[in-house]
Formats: C-alpha cells, sequence, structure tokens
C-alpha cells in the first residue's frame, strides 16, 4: 500500500515535472488600494517568451498595471504621469463619474503630464478596469500593454461568504491574445497567435481544492473567448461588468466579449491533486462572432482562430485554512430600472460602411454607428440630467460587436426580442449585439452634467473604435442653471507670489468654482491637469524647479478661462 | 484632434508597412554626415577628430529608457575592443529632454561617471544628428565605414539579440559587423529592428 502510494507519488511529480517545462506560472498582478493612487505609464520591457524581451509599456514599470481596490463610498484620487513620448488617456471602465474625469479621448494627457482626476465610488462591488483611449491610438496604446484591474468592494458583497483572498482563492485572470515578430517584438493585430493571461503565456496556476473565485476580464483587442473547462464541468456565474446577479448562475460556457468582465466560483473541493485546464470554445463560435472566423490569409488569419485552445492550467492543491466550500443560494436583490419609467427610447444604427453614399465614407470598409464615423467635434445626443433612457442598438452590420456606453451601468430588457440570459439580466457596461440583431437596454443618466465634455459609446473591439466605430453624447442640466454671463469685473488672484510650496487662489467673486486648472512651463509642456480641483488647500507646486509658471483656470458656470503667471521660488520669500 | 492624427500618421505607415510585409529600405549605400556634439566633459567631439578611425560604432541611446539601461557595460566593452582597432564607439542622446528631465546634459553628465562611459556620450540636443541617421530607437546601433571620403552606414539595428539576458545572446550584429569589415568581408546581417524606446521627433 505504502509502495503504490510511493510510485503514484512518483508519477504525480514526474507529471509535475514534464508540466513545469511546458508551462509558465501565471503571474499576478501587483495591488494598490487606499484612497490615493499613483499612476505612472510609460515604456518598458517583459520577459514574454524566451529569447529577446519584448519591448512594452504599462503602469509602474510592469506590462499589466497594479489591480487597484476601491470601497464603495470612498472618494478616489488618481495621480496619472504620462512618462511616454506620446499622449495617451486613461478611462476608467465601468465607473459612474463626471465626464472631466473619465479618461475618454477628450482628457487628453500630453506628455510629461501629471493628470488628477478624482470621484466618490458610486459603483457597486465587482471587477472594473482602466485602459487608454486615445482615439486612434486605442489598439496599439492596448496592445502595449497599459492597463489594469479595479476590483470594488461594498457592504452587500462583504457580507457573503465568497472567497476573497486576492491571488489564492480570488484570483483575477486577463485574457488577452497577442503576436510576436520574428525579433519577439508585439505586432498591432487585431488578432494574436498566442494565448496571453496576466501577461503569461502557456499559464498554469495552483488553486485550492474548495471553491474559488475567478475574476474574468476580456482585455483582447478583438476576441471573445468562450469559457469553459477541460471536464465540462458547470462553474456558477456570480457577478457581471457592474454587480452581483441576484443568484448564481450554473452554465458549463460562458461566451465573454472584448471589454467584458464577468466573476466566476468554480468548486473544486475533494479534486485537490487533480489538474484541469480553463479552456476557450471557440470552435463552435460563429463566423460573425469576433474568434469564430476562419481566415487563412490577411490580417485577421491567425492560430486561434475557430479553435478550442487552453487559457489556463489548474493544478488543485490542498485547501486553505478557512475554504469556502459552498456556492451562496443567493447574493443580492437588484433593483432594476423599469421600462415604464424612460423618459426616452433612442434609436441607434449600428452598420457597415460600404454603401453609405451622403457622405460617401471611402476606404475599405469600417463599422460605424448611425451612418457615420465618430468626429470628436459633435455631440450626437444631449441626455438631460435625470434621465432614465432606452437605447436601442439595431444592427444591419454583418458582424457582432460588443457596444459599451460611458458614465452609467445599464440593465438588458432585450437581445433580439428574448429577454436576457439569468448571466446578464444584472448591470451591465458591455452588451454584445450580435449581427443584424436588436439589443435594448436601461439607463439613468445621474448625477454628472457637463456641456464641454462628452461621453463616449462605442465598439469595445478597439480596432473598429479606432476606426471610427464611436459616438459620444453630453449630459447636460436643466435650463434654469445654464451658462450665465460672468461680470466683467470679476477676476482671480493667485497667492502667495512667488512661491514656494503651495499656491493659493482667490476669486473675487465666490460664486466662481475651478472648472479646470492647467498649469504649464514656460516652454509650453503641461505639469498639472487638474480636473474640478478642491482649491481650498492650495495647489502643491514643492516639486517644481524654480521658475516662471503658467497658470490658466476655467470657471465652472461661465467656462471663461483666466491665465495668470506665477513664480516658484525654492523658499518662501 | 487633426493635428493629433497627423503626427500619428508616421506611425500608421510604419503599421501597414508591417501588414503588408514591407521591408525597411535595404542600407547598403546609406551616407551619414559629420556632426559636432558636446561630450560630457564639455568638449565637441566630431568624427573628423578621429584621423585614423577606419569606421566608428555609433550608439543612440539616452538615459531614462529601461531597455537602453540594459546596455553600457557592453558599450564599454565594445569600445575597448574595437577602438584600438580603429573602430571606436560613440554614444550620442537624442531623445526629447522636454519629456524627459532624466535625459537634460547634466543627468548624462553625471551618468557617464556612474557608468565609468570609456566612450564620448553627446548631446544631441536639436536631434539633427538623430534625424541624420533615421536613428528611431534607444539604443539604436550603427556601424559606419570611411569610403572614398564618405560615412557609409554598413550596419543599422539592435546591438545583438538579447537585452536583459547578456549571456544568452545568440547574436552581437554590432561586434559582427564590425569584425566583417575589419577582415575586409561584406557585413551578412546589415539590417536589424532596434528595439527599445520610440525616439519622437520634437515639431519644431
Amino acid at each position: 500500500m505504502k509502495k503504490s502510494h510511493f510510485l503514484l507519488g512518483l508519477l504525480f511529480f514526474s507529471i509535475g515535472a514534464i508540466q513545469a517545462q511546458s508551462y509558465n506560472n501565471l503571474w499576478i498582478p501587483d495591488t494598490l488600494s487606499g484612497t490615493n493612487f499613483n499612476l505612472t505609464i510609460k515604456d518598458t520591457f517583459a520577459q514574454l517568451t524566451p529569447g529577446n524581451q519584448t519591448i512594452t509599456a504599462g503602469i509602474n514599470g510592469k506590462f499589466w498595471g497594479p489591480t487597484l481596490f476601491f470601497n464603495k463610498g470612498d472618494t478616489v484620487h488618481m495621480n496619472v504621469l504620462n512618462k511616454l513620448n506620446e499622449s495617451t488617456t486613461l478611462h476608467w471602465h465601468g465607473f459612474h463619474l463626471p465626464a472631466v474625469m473619465d479618461g475618454g479621448p477628450h482628457q487628453l494627457i500630453p506628455p510629461g503630464t501629471i493628470w488628477k482626476p478624482y470621484w466618490k465610488v458610486t459603483n457597486n462591488a465587482a471587477t472594473y478596469w482602466y485602459h487608454p483611449h486615445l482615439h486612434e491610438m486605442t489598439e496599439e496604446q492596448i496592445t502595449k500593454g497599459i492597463g489594469g484591474l479595479i476590483i470594488v468592494r461594498d457592504e452587500v458583497e462583504s457580507a457573503l461568504a465568497l472567497p476573497r483572498t486576492y491571488g489564492i482563492d480570488d484570483i483575477p485572470l486577463v485574457l488577452t491574445d497577442r503576436d510576436f515578430n520574428t525579433q519577439k517584438q508585439f505586432v498591432t493585430v487585431p488578432y494574436g497567435d498566442s494565448m496571453v493571461v496576466n501577461g503569461t503565456l502557456r499559464a498554469q496556476y495552483s488553486v485550492p481544492g474548495q471553491v474559488v473565485r475567478l475574476r474574468i476580464l476580456n482585455a483582447a483587442i478583438e476576441r471573445s473567448y468562450n469559457i469553459g473547462f477541460s471536464d465540462n464541468r458547470n462553474f456558477s456565474i456570480i457577478c457581471s461588468d457592474g454587480g452581483l446577479l441576484n443568484a448564481p448562475v450554473s452554465v458549463n460556457r460562458y461566451l465573454l466579449h472584448a471589454g467584458e468582465r464577468v466573476e466566476i466560483l468554480v468548486d473544486f473541493t475533494g479534486q485537490t491533486g487533480q489538474s484541469f485546464d480553463l479552456k476557450a470554445y471557440n470552435a463552435s463560435l460563429g463566423n460573425f462572432v469576433a474568434g469564430g472566423e476562419n481566415f487563412p490569409n490577411g490580417p485577421f488569419a491567425n492560430y486561434l482562430g475557430k479553435k478550442d485552445f487552453t487559457m489556463l492550467h489548474l493544478n488543485v492543491t490542498a485547501q486553505t485554512a478557512a475554504p469556502i466550500t459552498a456556492i451562496p443560494a443567493t447574493l443580492t436583490s437588484n433593483v432594476l430600472l423599469n421600462a415604464a419609467e424612460a423618459n426616452i427610447t433612442r434609436i441607434l444604427t449600428l452598420s457597415d460602411s460600404t454603401g453609405v453614399t451622403n457622405p460617401p465614407i471611402l476606404g475599405p470598409n469600417a463599422f460605424i454607428i448611425n451612418h457615420k464615423l465618430f468626429d470628436i467635434d459633435h455631440n450626437e445626443y444631449q441626455v438631460p440630467l435625470g434621465n432614465t433612457e432606452i437605447w436601442e442598438i439595431r444592427s444591419t452590420s454583418g458582424f457582432g460587436h460588443p457596444f459599451h456606453i460611458h458614465d452609467v451601468e445599464f440593465n438588458i430588457l432585450s437581445i433580439n426580442g428574448a429577454p436576457p440570459p439569468a448571466a446578464q439580466a444584472g448591470w451591465k457596461d458591455v452588451v454584445f449585439i450580435p449581427r443584424q440583431q436588436t439589443v435594448r437596454f436601461i439607463a439613468k443618466f445621474d448625477d454628472y452634467a457637463d456641456i464641454e465634455h462628452p461621453f463616449m459609446y462605442h465598439c469595445h473591439i478597439s480596432l473598429h473604435e479606432d476606426e471610427g466605430m464611436m459616438g459620444q453624447f453630453v449630459v447636460t442640466q436643466p435650463a434654469s442653471s445654464s451658462l450665465e454671463a460672468i461680470k466683467a469685473e470679476n477676476d482671480i488672484i493667485l497667492f502667495p507670489n512667488p512661491a514656494s510650496d503651495r499656491l493659493f487662489v482667490s476669486f473675487s467673486d465666490p460664486n466662481m468654482q475651478a472648472y479646470y486648472v492647467r498649469v504649464t512651463n514656460t516652454l509650453g509642456k503641461t505639469l498639472y491637469m487638474l480636473p474640478e480641483p478642491q482649491l481650498s488647500d492650495g495647489i502643491d507646486i514643492s516639486l517644481f524647479p524654480a521658475g516662471i509658471y503658467v497658470l490658466s483656470i476655467t470657471d465652472q458656470k461661465s467656462k471663461k478661462t483666466f491665465t495668470r503667471t506665477f513664480t516658484k521660488v525654492r523658499h518662501n520669500p | 484632434m487633426k493635428i493629433l492624427l497627423f503626427r500619428y500618421i508616421p506611425l500608421l505607415l510604419v503599421f501597414s508597412a508591417t501588414l503588408l510585409g514591407m521591408n525597411f529600405l535595404p542600407s547598403g549605400d546609406k551616407i551619414v554626415h559629420d556632426f559636432s556634439l558636446i561630450n560630457t566633459n564639455g568638449k565637441l567631439v566630431s568624427l573628423g577628430d578621429y584621423p585614423d578611425a577606419k569606421g566608428f560604432i555609433i550608439v543612440f541611446t539616452c538615459n531614462h529608457c529601461p531597455f537602453a539601461k540594459l546596455y553600457p557595460p557592453r558599450l564599454n566593452a565594445l569600445n575597448a575592443k574595437y577602438s584600438k582597432l580603429g573602430l571606436p564607439l560613440i554614444a550620442i542622446s537624442s531623445t526629447d529632454t522636454i519629456i524627459y528631465e532624466e535625459d537634460t546634459y547634466p543627468e548624462m553628465v553625471l551618468k557617464s561617471k556612474r557608468e565609468q562611459f570609456n566612450f564620448p556620450y553627446l548631446f544631441d540636443g536639436d536631434q539633427a544628428v538623430a534625424k541624420d541617421f533615421f536613428a528611431q530607437k534607444t539604443p539604436h546601433a550603427f556601424v559606419i565605414w570611411k569610403e572614398h571620403g564618405k560615412w557609409v552606414v554598413k550596419y543599422d539595428g539592435a546591438i545583438d539579440d538579447n537585452g536583459a539576458e547578456p549571456e544568452k545572446v545568440n547574436n552581437q550584429y554590432v561586434a559582427k559587423a564590425a569584425d566583417a569589415l575589419l577582415a575586409g568581408k561584406t557585413v551578412e546581417i546589415q539590417e536589424t529592428k532596434s528595439i527599445g524606446c520610440q525616439i519622437i521627433f520634437r515639431k519644431k
């Protein structure tokens, strides 16, 4: 008996040794928590394949940035420093926040600049993410590896008996794929030949023999992943993009599209010592779903197209000290929006640009919304603050598109006339619009109105988005509080001037409020971009080199901009 | 935003070229020109200061780039070996110092002392030399050779094929090019893609 156990052990050991050669251990992204987050976007490199390193970009020096932990109700302050030699933006995907803080294409961060958005976290506990959103550069900058996860915690989720030890029984999985050239460098293409999970190729990970939570993000440029396990087991979906479902939904496949997140519980109880694969069952996908096409040649040809492939090899190890061994029967009681209370139904169309004549869209076929390419100077909709709206997305496009809207989490009302599947019957911010079908969702546009900075809606396949499959809307205040003329004598004063540590701003009219502050040096380089800054404590200039600077303040109501110079000195005069 | 689009057109072109499987032009008869740039010791350096040089190893690099930071010991070794053979190494920093304060001249002076550079480290503040060479990345190496009084590019690209693991280098591109030239032979691999941080040229 003992001998056979020993032999069995030896067998497992040798299999383990073989596996250690063929798999790489899954990297778990670093973490940051609190209410102040320092994020530096910069060039870096990573050892993704044997041989030369791959030049990437990333946050805080890694190919994929830190996972940020937020608590619902906290006000989070982000210090985003762009150390790239090109402009970028950082968008907080899924968050309800002022448009000026959103990090869309309008909140451009020039090279060398610190952007300091902040907002009160009102989103439910769920898995969100952040990524660049610079128009026409999104695909390239996401390919480089700029992005990270955000995990929100709240009282409802914290009260449940769910796995939440990060990296142990609560495991983040960022799914994407990449192509490498012969010199091991990334090629910016919609589909890569290599599956990459958390920046790891051919990844394996150890999970304890108990209920394990996987927080899965589809961070691919284009591909959808039809998630399942090699033993065809069922798993429980507990959370969609923007919050917990009412109850776990048991499935054996879940099709996750670009930009979407899903949290699942997988029960490995009693399976210690066994191994399973988390796979993408993409062979069964339709030809018009990303990853389901099978192009033999051309820019869309790829090794993983219309194939089933392993994403992550899982080795089940011993239980942890206080394991979760049961999947809760219920999770929360979502109060969904009521279609009867909608103020308006907006009808949007998704289509192909071929054949559009007024004006004609030249060049290769692009996918478009409302029969036109994205125009950053055009607001398609003015949404009155407080509106509850139904958005009906009608597709005549030959291809399926994951549709994402900023500012809100929504409830899907119908997909081609039918109610959404149970796993999508909660809060969502991306919804897949199958080819030539219609999807309706409902959302409430609360809290934040801004006539200057729009929110975006777009296809989350970043190639399509970069090519113009995007539009924008502004949330507007009721007419009574619209723009007011500012009195001619209004003024601002900076003091002390010269200053060494903190610079204070005084408004001659107490009704004035800073909408935007920008600080530039005499070379024209922007140092600070401060949306809606809280100026009572002044502006920290202690790290600036001594010299002359230009500060411009835009007033909240009038949107009039005042420009003043100040002198930074080493010590207070 | 239109300006932005315009700015990225070169990148888009590179992207399209990659897609179409086009290769960059062969460097066979690319000519570069002499320059005069300030070294970290405060003196001006030009190619003409080396009357005995048969050629040069010119490396565009910088302080800030994580990939460039991997190479100083290898640059010292290349210069130690090849300067004696009439092929000295010169490093040039051409990155945008408005964006990267780490790449300003005073920081270069500190870096060359700290890393004990045995070669000149020149400041190309207006990026003119990088433009003449069409240097794209840091690091980006060129091996140039004197032919009929002109400086002809004989190798253009990466220094070798492994940045972070020098012990795993399989192809010492620059050294191989230098050896071939010194032996009077044709350089076998004349061009590779340089790998590192993009040198972005400031708009004037």
